[in-house]
């Protein structure tokens, strides 16, 4: 049974290895001594090396591990973490079709509410803040700073 | 040199360079001063808008953030006892005792005054010290530079606290990801999966925003209770009023802890992966080791807030060093710096200085000239900034990362940044979460084109892969990224046993 290192050791491993077969595509120059797989094969091959290396060394600890003895770890709100990932990817999928101003609105007052304990919302507060990030975001940087913010497909602004 | 210095100081004052100056080192105070919010965070949040600036007036800008970023630290360290950045934390043990003593003025600003002097100290040594390392590194050809780097690397990788191999892993993997895109050889596609967004590589900059700003953001978000609790509340803000003059007195009147303290701190930032988080602790080490009261030593006595503070703001005149003349940063704050110069078109190195000698001695005067400014900052918003600490996360967090969303969107305008930067966001929480340190990726991202072009122009330039070893100065240098992996590995062995024993900590980006 692998731990948390063996673990992210054997997807590194899968990773070199995958990028290391794709390199096998990569045509050789007959004039010079290297081609372009020359760097990516050393790169890769070490990586998979350090990868196969964590692997062993997490083995070898859990081996070591009396059972029994793991420190306590501290309570962590996972489920907040995985609400933010998905309100953000969701900001990021749907700025190119709703535009910046109205997809960063959304997504401000969204972040606020869910960051925020039920009991203690501030609609005011979250509204003001959203309009005012909105609003100054768009304001310094289109207007001082002339960066084109994304426009909407679907809205055009 | 004194005269390009007037003239970059000359060019500074003017109001368009030195508004970016204050306003990027007014950032830096309050980004330094906010506890989570690093000095590296701050950069990045404000790069972004210094793309619309000539590249000094955005290097003025980045100066002013580091600079100010560095001292900010030192308000929350001593009015709450928690250091608004890991440069500040030696500041704590003595600055907090003292302001609970009732001196919270003579704690802030024995500290401003020695991040002051020690910074003013190490901007000698950059200006100094500057040219002549760049004339130095002009001697080296493509073996010395390859191996500079995997020096650098192997530093960054070998001092994390962590894991060695995770370290080293950490570091290959930043090196993975600069292999995707158009090879430097016979620019054939490579490793792009037939996409055409692809053929262009990475941008530096969405993947420095994923990977620090989600590390660090999903981090706070995990500590959040489950009703993501509003954990910050308002502090009262204390009178800062103290003679100056006494304070300035008390400071100079102990040259040797000064001059030892900066001295440590310029080294420190020399040396590739060691930053002001480690400069301030060993200033305060060595402080305490060298009093005649080392017994005094976290009860509020004013050399541990000198020592610290004067080394943590001379380690940044040190790491400018060492990227102006070598083109390597020192830690995660340095590479981000190198990648805001990269943005702006300036490619530091052994050349920049006498190429762009306008350029070189105009940000050494805005680190001068960032100084006095972080002083009049700290003197006009201290107790200001302590109410911003009060800002809820909850507000926080999502305007940080609107800011992140548009730094990479207005690096080219393409949307395709924005999802780089949600999938590197994805892979730098998940590193954290398996313990993975996150410098020595960077330094992967970084100098991993670096590295490939100089194996690749070595190699053609002789097929004889000795000649890594035997020219001398790269030998040296291969010799010291072996010295420093054995000596790693040996630290490593040292502190398992104590480290097995220890609760799950915080990470350390």
């Amino acid at each position: 049974m692998l731990g948390r290192d063996g673990i992210a050791g054997l997807i590194c491993f899968a990773g070199s290895l995958w990028l290391l077969v794709l390199t096998r595509g990569l045509p050789h120059p007959p004039m010079v001594p290297i081609g372009p797989g020359f760097y990516p094969r050393i790169v890769l091959s070490i990586t998979a090396m350090l990868a196969v290396l964590l692997i062993a060394s997490d083995a070898l600890a859990r081996r070591r591990r009396r059972p029994g003895v793991d420190a306590p770890t501290a309570r962590r709100n996972y489920r907040l973490v995985g609400l933010t990932f998905a309100i953000f990817a969701a900001y990021v999928f749907l700025l190119p079709l709703l535009g910046y101003r109205i997809a960063t609105f959304i997504f401000v007052v969204a972040l606020q509410l869910a960051l925020q304990p039920a009991g203690e919302r501030h609609w005011v507060r979250v509204l003001t803040v959203a309009v005012a990030t909105t609003l100054v975001t768009h304001l310094v940087f289109e207007g001082y700073l002339f960066v084109l913010l994304s426009r909407g497909r679907w809205t055009g602004v | 040199m004194f005269e390009l210095l007037g003239a970059g100081l000359l060019n500074v004052i003017q109001l368009k360079y030195l508004l970016p100056l204050f306003v990027g080192t007014l950032a830096g105070v309050v980004g330094g001063a906010l506890p989570g919010v690093t000095i590296t965070m701050t950069i990045i949040l404000v790069l972004p808008f210094t793309f619309g600036l000539d590249p000094l007036q955005g290097l003025a800008a980045m100066t002013g953030v580091y600079v100010g970023g560095s001292a900010g630290g030192l308000i929350t360290a001593c009015l709450i006892g928690i250091p608004g950045t890991p440069s500040a934390i030696a500041t704590t043990f003595d600055g907090f005792p003292m302001a609970r003593k009732g001196q919270p003025g003579r704690a802030v600003w024995l500290g401003t005054w020695s991040s002051f002097w020690g910074g003013m100290l190490g901007g000698i040594f950059l200006i100094g010290a500057t040219g002549p390392l760049a004339a130095f590194a002009l001697e080296f050809g493509p073996w010395e530079y390859f191996s500079l780097f995997i020096f650098a690397l192997s530093m960054v990788a070998g001092l994390t606290e962590a894991s060695l191999l995770k370290g080293l892993l950490s570091g290959a993997i930043g090196l993975v990801i600069t292999l995707i895109g158009t090879d430097p050889i016979m620019a054939v596609p490579r490793l792009t999966m037939g996409s055409e967004f692809l053929q262009g590589g990475f941008q530096f900059l969405p993947i420095l925003i994923g990977i620090f700003a989600f590390a660090q953001i999903m981090t706070d978000i995990e500590k959040m209770g489950p009703a993501g609790s509003a954990e910050v509340h308002a502090v009262a803000a204390p009178s800062l009023k103290v003679s100056h003059l006494k304070v300035i007195g008390e400071i100079l009147s102990r040259p040797f802890l000064l001059l030892w303290s900066t001295w440590i701190g310029i080294l420190i930032g020399v040396l590739p992966a060691i930053g002001g988080s480690a400069a301030n602790i060993m200033a305060y080490d060595q402080a305490k080791k060298f009093s005649r009261h080392p017994e005094r030593f976290g009860t509020g006595t004013p050399e541990g807030i000198i020592a610290s503070e004067s080394s943590n703001n001379a380690n940044v005149g040190g790491s400018l060093v060492t990227i102006m003349a070598f083109g390597i940063p020192g830690d995660a704050v340095t590479a981000v710096m190198l990648g805001a110069m990269i943005i702006h078109g300036i490619q530091p190195g052994p050349l920049f200085i006498s190429q762009n000698p306008g350029l070189a001695y105009g940000l050494f005067a805005a680190y001068i000239l960032a100084h006095p400014l972080m002083v009049l900052i700290i003197a006009a918003g201290a107790q200001l900034f302590i109410r911003v600490v009060s800002v809820p996360k909850a507000v926080l967090i999502p305007v940080v990362l609107v800011l992140c969303v548009i730094g990479a969107y207005a690096l080219n305008n393409i949307i395709e940044n924005v999802y780089v930067l949600l999938l590197f966001g994805v892979l730098g929480y998940a590193l954290v979460k398996a313990g993975f340190p996150l410098a020595p990726l960077i330094l992967g991202v970084i100098l991993g084109d670096q590295i490939e072009v100089n194996l690749v122009r070595a190699i053609m330039t002789d097929s004889n892969p000795w000649l890594f070893l035997t020219r001398p100065i790269s030998g040296t240098l291969i010799a010291l990224s072996v010295a420093s992996v054995i000596l790693a590995l040996w630290q490593h062995h040292r502190a398992q046993a104590r480290m097995a024993q220890l609760p799950e900590q915080d990470v350390e980006f």
